[in-house]
């Protein structure tokens, strides 16, 4: 133990007990957890992925959204995208090997992101409906800066992929090594910095547009 | 006049300085009632996470025990800091080690706290503040005024007129939008080319060794992203069990902070980049920070330490509103504040901020965590007192007061006579100038007493019952 962990452990000691037993403090946290539904905002009332398009397009999160039925019209959904926002047709394609197999044709892609990105499209590993948050776990497949370098960013997300509320998204991966980065995405970037006015682009996306692929009913 | 007083009335006097308040702070407490008002489960949320705080700040040890076995399990190199100095000795040790010239850092109050911005530079790092409002203060040359808005006392005419001065190619800077393009623009090469990355932490997520960090603006993950090394600077206090407690802080924290369900990116962070990542850096550090959380535990201010840094306290501080965060003369302004820089900076040098506070009870009941602040705050004037660092003249008028107060004929007689003077210096109804109470009438007027003395109507009163 190095001097300075050992002087603060010493500090705390010397207000508090010896820590207690393992099974004493799991047994006081699971009464805690016990308690967490009860205090959860009622929001998903509905099918996750219809409160998750709902919340996504509120003007607390304020992206924009759309729904397709099948992934290979992804790519016709992020052209009309770009034309809507008079953009041009060269993307920062996330390196997936499920967008790699689409059909790009009509647009050049590339599989880094740049500093001054304009566009780059992705798939999310997943999303949240409570808050409208979109996950993304860092990988080979899913660099971390797609997310926050581009101007537009479009995002992928299967619906069978969104969690009802953020403890669901948790409990899926609970035990297993996180990636280096977790990241909950809610809506583009912000800042209300200056006067607490609230302005889009601030370092990260000025746009998200997400687009949920498939719906129970398919 | 002391220092304290001094900033206070130089606070008072400033023209604009009221209005930059009042644009920010209005906005975040409207936009907090409305969340608070859409989520009927508030107080019992609020009980949970200040029972959950509670059960970590309890059992710290283990809980610090548990997160540095697993965050040494992700890679992370973990150090710990007995005081704030120890801490920069080890960050700028880390940056001199990297042979780093230039490092970005997103915003955390540790940080200034521990006086990491100025450690950086007497060490001939180049610092560049990526959070927007820190960035303006760094042009300004400035500290934070906020802990969430911490250039919540610039007015955009004032921001403009730094970005013309700093940035290259401002634009017109017409609009805050403008403006927010411009830094963008400014600070973006800073961000791919910093050789380290430094950040804080919102949460240190014990079973899984990751930390937290919450923005709007996305600038702690391209801070922490494209450099060699991310480092973390976190008080111990930080802790959670797991990320389901963490979900349930995330709740209360965001909504109270700027009135949104979430922030815009919530990032967990665990250990250097893993193989096959295309981006994150090589090395990751997280520097545990005492820096006075073991004093306030022993001092018994544990309560304390379940602050999320959330920033409603101040937002509805009847005080802070009128003198904003300089005043305060440390890192922590507003209520919050007042009960933690006494224990960080002694007592005898912050006497003034426990007092600079009307108890009312705000602040405690916007508190997503239910510290009791004014308590708190009355335990510091009660230690004042007690070690008589109280002013003379307060003292003395306390003693005066007390003499009254024991014997009650005497009190009312004094106070219907004080009732009876004091319309003789109204005008218009009301009193902007009486002898004895100038500090009041300088900056605000005093209605006239209206109807006899409290017990005089109360006796009327009880009567007529
Ligand atoms: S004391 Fe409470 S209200 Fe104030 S910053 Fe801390 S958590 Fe927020």
């Amino acid at each position: 133990m190095t001097d300075a962990k050992q002087a603060i452990f010493a500090a705390i000691r010397k207000t508090l007990p010896a820590p207690a037993p393992a099974p004493t403090i799991a047994a006081e946290l699971s009464q805690l957890r016990a308690r967490i539904n009860a205090t959860r905002p009622d929001r998903v009332s509905g099918p996750a992925d219809e409160v998750f398009l709902e919340r996504v397009q509120s003007p607390g999160v304020a992206a924009t959204a759309e729904r397709i039925n099948s992934f290979d019209e992804f790519p016709a959904a992020v052209m009309r995208y770009a034309v809507r926002h008079n953009l041009g047709l060269d993307i920062a394609l996330q390196p997936h090997p499920d967008l790699a197999t689409l059909n790009w044709s009509g647009c050049q892609t590339h599989d880094h992101i740049g500093t001054d990105e304009t566009l780059a499209v992705g798939l999310a590993l997943g999303g949240i409906a409570e808050t409208g948050s979109l996950i993304f776990h860092s990988s080979q497949i899913s660099p971390t800066l797609f997310a926050f370098l581009p101007l537009h960013h479009i995002v992928a997300i299967p619906y069978k992929n969104i969690w009802p509320w953020m403890e669901d998204y948790v409990a899926s991966f609970a035990g297993k090594s996180p990636p280096r980065n977790v990241n909950f995405v809610t809506g583009a970037s912000g800042t209300t910095d200056i006067e607490g006015a609230l302005v889009r682009g601030a370092h990260g996306p000025g746009w998200l547009h997400i687009v949920v692929v498939g719906s129970p009913g398919l | 006049m002391n220092a304290f007083q001094g900033r206070v009335t130089a606070a008072l006097a400033d023209p604009t300085l009221k209005t930059a308040i009042d644009r920010t702070t209005n906005t975040a407490r409207s936009k907090r009632a409305a969340a608070i008002a859409a989520w009927p489960e508030f107080a019992q949320a609020r009980e949970l996470g200040r029972d959950m705080k509670d059960h970590v700040i309890a059992n710290m040890e283990y809980y610090l025990t548990m997160f540095e076995a697993n965050a040494v399990k992700t890679g992370a190199k973990i150090h710990w800091a007995r005081t704030g100095q120890e801490a920069c000795e080890i960050v700028v040790g880390i940056c001199k080690a990297a042979k780093a010239k230039s490092v970005t850092r997103s915003k955390s109050m540790l940080g200034e706290e521990i006086g990491l911005p100025h450690a950086l530079e007497a060490a001939g790092i180049e610092r560049v503040e990526t959070d927007l409002a820190e960035h303006i203060i760094q042009l300004a040359g400035e500290t934070p005024s906020h802990i969430i808005w911490p250039a919540l006392h610039k007015t955009r005419e004032q921001v403009g007129e730094l970005f013309r001065a700093h940035h290259t190619d401002p634009g017109e800077l017409a609009t805050v939008e403008e403006m927010v393009s411009s830094a963008r623009r400014n600070l973006r090469e800073k961000f791919m080319a910093a050789d380290v990355g430094i950040s804080g932490a919102n949460f240190l997520i014990a079973d899984t060794g990751a930390i937290c960090t919450v923005t709007n603006e996305g600038n702690a993950e391209l801070t922490t992203t494209p450099p060699r090394v991310h480092i973390v600077t976190a008080g111990i206090e930080k802790l959670v069990p797991s990320m389901v407690e963490a979900m349930t802080m995330l709740r209360l924290l965001v909504r109270s902070a700027t009135g949104a369900e979430l922030t815009q990116y919530t990032t967990f962070h665990a250990g250097p980049k893993q193989p096959g990542d295309v981006d994150g850096p090589e090395e990751f550090h997280i520097v545990l920070v005492d820096a006075g959380r073991t004093t306030m535990l022993a001092e018994g201010l544990a309560e304390m330490l379940r602050c999320l840094r959330c920033g409603a306290c101040m937002n509805h501080c009847v005080v802070y509103r009128q003198i904003g965060g300089h005043a305060y003369g440390a890192t922590y302004p507003g209520p919050m504040g007042s009960v933690i820089t006494p224990s960080l900076d002694g007592l005898e040098t912050s006497q003034d901020l426990p007092r600079a506070c009307t108890l009312n009870g705000q602040c405690h009941e916007v508190c997503p965590v239910a510290i009791p602040l004014p308590t708190l705050i009355r335990g510091w004037r009660t230690k004042a007192w007690v070690q008589g660092y109280e002013p003379l003249h307060t003292a003395w008028a306390l003693r005066i007061w007390e003499f009254f107060a024991l014997r009650p004929v005497l009190y009312q007689l004094a106070s219907n006579l004080a009732l009876r003077i004091m319309p003789l210096f109204a005008k218009g109804g009301w009193i902007s100038k009486m002898p004895l109470a100038g500090g009041w009438t300088r900056y605000r007027d005093m209605p006239i007493p209206q109807g006899g003395s409290f017990l005089a109507q109360y006796k009327k009163r009880q009567a007529a019952k």
